[in-house]
Formats: C-alpha cells, sequence, structure tokens
C-alpha cells in the first residue's frame, strides 16, 4: 500500500474506529484543528478535507547529504524500514494527527507560549546604548514534563501503539528523554523500560525516582548515556515484534532522526504563526542549545527555507574548547559514523570516541544530527558555543530579570544572547528556543555558586 | 444565592470573613479595596490577560483522563474523570495566577515593595518569580524551622532575587511567618504591598486572591460546554487555605445542580490529633484577620496542624469555605496521609502525570466518590500542583 491521499483513505473506509458525529468543528490548511469530544471520541472528519500536502522531499531520503543514512547489522534493516513505512503511513492517517493533535494540546500542554522577555531585552539595550534586538522566549519549559522531550516522547508512544506493540524501550542521557517516555508510556498503557548510565543515574538521582513513580522499570548501564544506547537497542534486537525503541535525540540511524525531527517541529510551526500574530513577520534570528540537535531541529525545520532567517546552534563549551573538556561537536568534531548515522564526531586520531563533557547534562553528547550537520556545511546554520560558567550566569540573569528558570542546556543558547544581541540592529526579533524548565538545576547551581554569594 | 453578595460590603460572608487588624491596616485594606475595584475596569487588566497568556501559559487544559476514569468504571458504566492542569502553569502550580495579579496590583498602588509568607515555598516561590518578572523588591518571610527543611526552594527564591528571612517566635513555621508578616506589613504600610498567598486574612484579601483564581472556574465553564455541550456534575479540589478550591468552585456557585466538593488533610487520621482537618474539626474563631473555622484547643490556641503535604498544612481556612459548608453549598471531606499517597501512585501509574502531594487529597477521594456517581457523570478535579520537578519525590520512596 502506497501512501495515499485522504479522499483514498476513507473511500477505503479502511479507518476500524468508532466515529461519532460532532456538531461543529473547524479546519485549517496544514493543521487540522478539532475541538475533542471527550472519551476517546474521534470526531467524523468531511469527505470533503482539505488537507495540504507540505513538500518533502527529505523524508524519502535517508540522507542530508553525505550525512544520515543506516549503518547498521543487518538485523536491523528491516525493523527500520517498517518502522519508516509506519511514521510516514501514521503523518498521512489524519485521524492519528488529530489525536496527536488534542493529546498535544491537553495533556502536554500545547500550544506554549511566544514570551517577550521584556526585561531581558531591556537589559541587553541598557549596555548597548539603547538600542538591540527584541527577544523572545518559546516556553518549551511550561510543557508537560517541564521539556520539548514529551512532544517527541507522546507521539512516537502513540506510534508504538498503533503499530500494535506493547513495550517500549528508551536510553536517556540526563534522564529528561525516560522521564517524557515513561509519562506517554504509563498515559498509554504500555510496558516502559528505561536504560541509563550508571554514571548518569548518580548524577540525576531524581529523574530516576520519577521514573519510576510512573511505573517505568529503569536499567541501570555501566557508562553513560552511549553505552545506555547500545544496551538499549541489543534489548530491542531481541523483542523485534513486540516492542518499540524510542528515540529521544534526532541521531541515529533513519528513520530516527527524521522522526524526532518531525515531531518536534511543531514548535517551530507554532512561532511561525504566532510571529505572525505578535508582530505581524517572521523572526530574523533563531536561537537554540544544541546536545543532539532535536530542540534546535523542532525550532529550525519550519524556518529552513525562509533564507532571511537566521538559525543558531549554540553547543556545550564545557570547560572551554581548548581544555578538551566540551561537547561542541560541530567546533572540534570530525565526519564519522556513530549510532547508524554519518554525522560530525568528536574523535580523537584513533577514532575513538571522546567522552563529552558539560554542566547541561543533557548536551553531553558526542555526535550531532545529521541533518544539523548538513545545514553546517551548507552554510543554512550557524553554530558557536558558551562555556559551563556562561551558562550559568545566563541561568542566574533570566532567574533575576524574568523569573523563570532555565534548563542549564538552554542556558547555553541564552547565553549566547550576551554574544549576539551587540551585533543585531535595534527592533530585530530574536527567538530563544526555552527548551526546558531549570528548577531541576538548582541544586547543580547552588553546588557551583561560592558561599557568599 | 445570586441575592446574597458573597462578601457584602464589611467583607464577611454571612457571619465570616471581617477585617479583625489593628487600626493602621484599615486604611491600607481599604486603599486596596478601591485599587481592586477601579483594575476591573481597566486597561491594565488587558495587560494581566497577556501576562496569564504568555508568562504563566494559560489556558491550563481541560483533560480527560482516560485510564483513571477507566480505573473507577463499573458493570453498570461509571462516572468521567476531567483534570483541570493547573500543574502545567509557569512555576508548576496555580499560585501564580494570584501572584501576577498582585504585583500588577502593587505597581499600581505605586508601592515597590512586597512582603509575602510562605511554608513550604510554594507560595514564596510564586512571590518571588512575579516579584522578578516586574523588578519589584522582595522580603519573604519563612519559619526557621521551614527554611531547613525545604533550602533548595529558600535557594530559588534567592536566585529569584528574593530576600527570605528567618521567623524565629512561635514553632517557627507557617502560621507563625504570617504573623511576622503582618507586622512587617502595619510598619511599612505605605511602601510594601502584602501579597497574602490564599483566600485568608483580612477584607478585601478572601475577594480579591478568589477573583484572581475565579479564571480557572471560568476557563472550566467554557471548556466543559465545548467538550461535552454542558457543565461539570462534580468539582473536586484539595482546600489547605482554600484558593485553588475557591478559584474553581467560584464560577459554579449559583448553579444549584453542580456539587461542590473540598478535601482537606486528615493527617494521621481525624482521631489522632495529628490532622488539618479544619472545617470537619475546627470551631469558630479570628486567625489573620478574619473569622473562619481553625483548629484551636479548649483556650482558643491555635494547634499545630499537620499533614504529609506542606501546602495543606495550615490550622485556618478561608472564611468563604466556612461560610458555604455553613449553607450546605458546598461538601468537605478528609483524607489520610496514606490515603494521599495510594492517589499519589495512582496517577503517576495510571496517566503519567505526578501530581503533588495536595492535589493527590482531593484525587484520593475520588475512592470514595465514584462508586456513588451515576454512568456519565462529569467530574472536574483540580489538579493545582505538580511534582514533576519539585525534590520532594526523594522522600517519596
Amino acid at each position: 500500500m502506497a501512501c495515499c491521499n485522504v479522499e483514498t483513505i476513507f473511500g477505503l473506509g479502511n479507518i476500524g474506529r468508532k466515529l461519532q458525529v460532532f456538531p461543529s468543528h473547524n479546519y485549517k490548511a496544514s493543521v487540522i484543528s478539532c475541538v475533542a469530544v471527550g472519551p476517546s471520541q474521534i470526531p467524523q472528519v468531511p469527505w470533503k478535507l482539505v488537507f495540504h500536502e507540505k513538500e518533502r522531499s527529505l523524508l524519502s531520503n535517508e540522507k542530508y547529504g553525505i550525512y544520515g543514512g543506516k549503518f547498521v547489522p543487518e538485523t536491523l534493516i528491516s525493523p527500520l524500514t517498517k518502522l519508516d513505512y509506519e511514521f510516514n503511513s501514521a503523518l498521512r492517517d489524519p485521524l492519528f494527527q488529530m489525536e496527536l493533535e488534542v493529546t498535544l494540546r491537553d495533556y502536554v500542554g500545547r500550544e506554549t507560549p511566544l514570551y517577550f522577555a521584556q526585561r531581558l531585552t531591556d537589559y541587553y539595550k541598557s549596555i548597548n546604548r539603547g538600542t538591540g534586538p527584541d527577544i523572545y522566549l518559546k516556553r518549551e519549559d511550561l510543557n508537560h514534563g517541564g521539556a520539548h522531550k514529551i512532544n517527541n516522547a507522546i507521539a512516537q508512544a502513540m506510534l508504538a501503539k498503533r503499530m500494535g506493540c506493547k513495550s517500549v524501550m528508551a536510553a536517556t542521557g540526563a534522564g529528561q528523554h525516560g522521564v517524557a517516555t515513561a509519562a506517554a508510556c504509563a498515559k498509554l498503557s504500555l510496558e516502559c523500560t528505561i536504560f541509563m548510565g550508571s554514571l548518569d543515574m548518580e548524577r540525576q538521582p531524581s529523574n530516576v525516582l520519577l521514573m519510576k513513580h510512573l511505573g517505568a522499570k529503569v536499567k541501570s548501564v555501566n557508562g553513560n548515556f552511549k553505552d545506555a544506547v547500545s544496551e538499549g537497542i541489543r534489548n530491542w534486537v531481541n523483542d523485534l515484534e513486540t516492542s518499540y525503541f524510542l528515540a529521544g535525540a534526532a541521531v541515529g540511524p533513519h528513520p530516527c532522526p527524521t522522526m524526532v525531527r518531525e515531531f518536534q517541529s511543531i514548535i517551530g510551526k507554532e512561532t511561525r504563526k504566532q510571529a505572525m500574530e505578535k508582530w505581524g513577520g517572521k523572526p530574523d534570528v533563531l536561537v537554540a542549545c544544541v546536545g543532539s540537535g532535536s530542540n534546535a531541529l523542532g525550532l529550525f525545520h519550519e524556518f529552513i527555507q525562509d533564507q532571511d532567517v537566521r538559525l543558531i546552534g549554540v553547543e556545550a563549551g564545557g570547560s572551554g574548547l581548548d581544555s578538551g573538556k566540551h561537547s561542541a561537536t560541530m567546533a572540534r568534531g570530525e565526519v564519522g559514523v556513530y549510532h547508524g548515522a554519518m554525522s560530525y564526531l568528536l574523535q580523537d586520531e584513533e577514532g575513538q570516541i571522546i567522552g563529552p563533557h558539560s554542566i547541561g547534562v543533557g548536551l553531553e553528547y558526542p555526535g550531532v544530527s545529521p541533518e544539523l550537520s548538513y545545514l553546517k556545511d551548507i552554510g543554512r546554520a550557524e553554530f558557536s558555543s558558551v562555556t559551563d560558567e556562561q551558562a550559568l550566569e545566563a541561568y542566574k540573569r533570566l532567574c533575576r530579570l524574568e523569573g523563570i528558570f532555565p534548563a542549564l542546556e538552554s542556558s547555553h543558547a541564552l547565553a549566547f544572547l550576551e554574544k549576539l544581541c551587540p551585533t543585531l540592529k535595534d527592533g530585530e526579533k530574536v527567538v530563544v528556543n526555552l527548551s526546558g524548565r531549570g528548577d531541576k538545576d538548582a541544586a547543580a547551581v547552588f553546588n557551583h555558586t561560592p558561599k557568599h554569594e | 444565592m445570586s441575592s446574597v453578595q458573597r462578601p457584602d460590603s464589611f467583607g464577611r460572608f454571612g457571619k465570616f470573613g471581617g477585617k479583625y487588624v489593628p487600626e493602621t491596616l484599615m486604611h491600607a485594606l481599604e486603599e486596596l479595596e478601591n485599587a481592586f475595584n477601579s483594575l476591573a475596569a481597566d486597561e491594565d487588566f488587558q495587560e494581566l490577560d497577556g501576562i496569564l497568556r504568555d508568562y504563566v501559559g494559560r489556558e491550563s487544559p481541560l483533560y480527560f483522563a482516560e485510564r483513571l476514569t477507566e480505573h473507577y468504571k463499573r458493570p453498570d458504566g461509571g462516572p468521567l474523570i476531567y483534570l483541570k492542569r493547573e500543574d502545567l502553569n509557569h512555576t508548576g502550580a496555580h499560585k501564580i495566577n494570584n501572584a501576577v495579579a498582585q504585583a500588577l496590583l502593587a505597581k499600581r498602588l505605586g508601592k515597590n515593595r512586597i512582603i509575602a509568607e510562605t511554608g513550604a515555598g510554594q507560595h514564596g516561590v510564586a512571590t518571588a518569580t512575579v516579584c522578578a518578572r516586574f523588578g519589584l523588591e522582595c522580603v519573604i518571610y519563612m519559619g526557621a524551622q521551614d527554611m531547613e527543611r525545604q533550602a533548595l526552594n529558600v535557594f530559588r527564591m534567592r536566585l529569584l532575587g528574593a530576600e527570605v528571612r528567618a521567623v524565629h517566635s512561635g514553632a517557627a513555621t507557617l502560621k507563625d511567618a504570617t504573623s511576622e508578616a503582618i507586622r512587617d506589613w502595619v510598619t511599612n504600610v505605605e511602601t510594601t504591598h502584602y501579597i497574602l498567598g490564599s483566600v485568608a486574612g483580612p477584607h478585601p484579601y478572601p475577594m480579591m486572591v478568589r477573583e484572581f483564581h475565579a479564571v480557572i472556574g471560568k476557563e472550566t465553564r467554557k471548556q466543559a460546554l465545548e467538550k461535552w455541550g454542558g457543565k461539570p456534575d462534580v468539582l473536586v479540589a484539595c482546600v489547605g487555605g482554600g484558593s485553588n478550591a475557591m478559584g474553581l468552585f467560584h464560577e459554579f456557585v449559583d448553579d444549584k445542580d453542580v456539587r461542590l466538593i473540598g478535601v482537606e488533610a486528615a493527617g494521621f487520621g481525624l482521631d489522632s490529633g495529628k490532622h488539618a482537618a479544619t472545617l470537619t474539626k475546627g470551631e469558630v474563631g479570628v486567625l489573620h484577620g478574619a473569622m473562619s473555622y481553625l483548629l484551636q484547643d479548649e483556650d482558643g490556641q491555635i494547634v499545630e496542624p499537620h499533614s504529609i503535604s506542606a501546602g495543606l498544612d495550615y490550622p485556618g481556612v478561608g472564611p468563604e469555605h466556612s461560610f458555604l459548608k455553613d449553607l450546605g453549598r458546598a461538601e468537605y471531606h478528609s483524607i489520610t496521609d496514606e490515603e494521599a499517597l495510594e492517589a499519589f501512585k495512582r496517577l503517576s501509574r495510571l496517566e503519567g502525570i505526578i501530581p503533588a502531594l495536595e492535589t493527590s487529597h482531593a484525587l484520593a477521594y475520588l475512592e470514595k466518590l465514584c462508586p456513588s456517581l451515576p454512568n456519565g457523570t462529569k467530574v472536574v478535579l483540580n489538579c493545582s500542583v505538580c511534582t514533576v520537578n519539585r525534590l520532594e519525590c526523594a522522600s517519596m520512596n
């Protein structure tokens, strides 16, 4: 069955769900917006549905330029192909899309606001002779779970259910993806196993506890995130029939990077609409922190074709790029294959992976998204980095000026404003992706703060 | 019901409420009331709408809890359970609704210094948050005991730029912090606005705080109409001081066909003497400027309340709740620590939403409520606080 258009699906009547008539609903061109009827009742879609198919040339490719691909053992080729097919089929299924939209609205709490940070804007203007950009924060910190991770986790969990899987496995670094996955599985009554590196478990005990409260099994793996991923995949291979491996980062073999990006792209879609509502235009600059790149791609993807919108990714500079203790893959990495995809990668001369470091635990990944690697090479996106110290400063600054705790990961994006703002014209519109909230990081900041402060 | 003014011009709900304060505060309270009344008509309130939307993240969803509903299904059916997701607000609780509006009010009054009291820190953090946002000086009074137990919350308030002052008098907990805050206000009333965290205290606070939280109920009415073309049948909320409950209930008080249920903390049990079930076990008296039910001994001394959830640990309750109870308009029940913990685990496992222990009390009451509800009854529960990032989780293993 090839991917078919909406009318054909309805012509076949092949939906297999109980539909009920709902009196009023409205549909917009490319987004089906509806009001839920309540208990699992999906509104009946009229036969004439306007469903605008966006240009998806990158979707059917396995690669972005030379990056991406499926560098995996033979056993995984078939399940990945199946996943790709199921994913595309779900994207074109209006029922799935509607259910997802209702879930994003009622469970996750979307849409997230595009918040004008008045005091932050004034601060940068005041240190720059009264001129400077208008700074907006895309509030992914207000999502259920406190980060953007849930956008992807809930959508993939729904996909897993649609595919008839009974259990979900995932690997998590800082724990945010693990918590989001555990929450999604609880809601959809899927069994959930999270693999986490023992070193990470020590640094993020509260996240481990949260996952357990949500009913997930947490398996400790010697080492850190990369080891957890390997173990997770090993377990998945043993149970391909009924289990689903839920990738949280925009890395890995095709179709994972594409899926994660697609489900995160709601961020950018909303931003476009909100920018139009607020100032009747587009953003001039988009800034996001980059670990693997999921939140950055989520914001950027919508605007890739808009050449007048600058895309800036900010990586973790750790203790400084020359210290060797950082996670700035774009700055210091070289092209290689890692976790099934070709991409930039922090490796030494012998091709061994260099362990990354950052105060923003979620940014600690030696690789990066293949799509971002491609955007870097063609000059469409720019990448920079900030140190742990600069991120901590930015964290405190946002607390003091706006009463918002940013995640230490997101603080990297905020820290970049120090370098960025003096170079921008008065009134340029900057949107920073506030990818997560930082209450979880208060302890870390506390430990880094000299006691007299 | 609609012919009765709630409150009347003296700030009374029946015999409850009022203004039992020192003379020095009377003028400030009057000034506050006037500012509040004029605010409603003003453009400043448009500003409030924008802030609630872009800063706080409203409107909060009315979420159909499918698996929780399934859990309570009997062979002949069961109620449909919806959660009003106040946990998704900025700062993770409903408290911010009131804090933000009062900060705007303070600016209007030309007062640049804000004081507040806090128990576990939720209201303190909410207040410090809005002070940072609006550039106001902020002093938070906190019992020394509470400060030790909540060191991280203290650090958070300081990061937000607030000064946290330890209160050592009495039992060094919430009620003592409240008394100290009131004392500060009496001294500095010219320059200072006191952001009270709940629908307690002297008039106009119970009314104001209720009005600022009433957006919860207003949204619920609209969302209920959209979702099932009707009203909720039953509203359930936890009650400490009573602000989240009033916020949900107020819109529907005049709708006689909507049941209002408040759930208090029974701690170790109502007969243990260690609880915070003011409306069940309290007697009428005056506390913090208002007449209301409160937990007191035969000498009229305040009894130290107990609950596993810090936010419900208050010996008094809002005067309007006392009024609604006596009138029979609202019912009040209580839930023990044990039952609340059970409910905490239940929601986490069934819906992937980790509620705070306060909200868990309301959730626990569903165990007793649902068996008696006919098929298709619409229940809306105020999910007032979340725990996703609160480290107190660590203590609940």
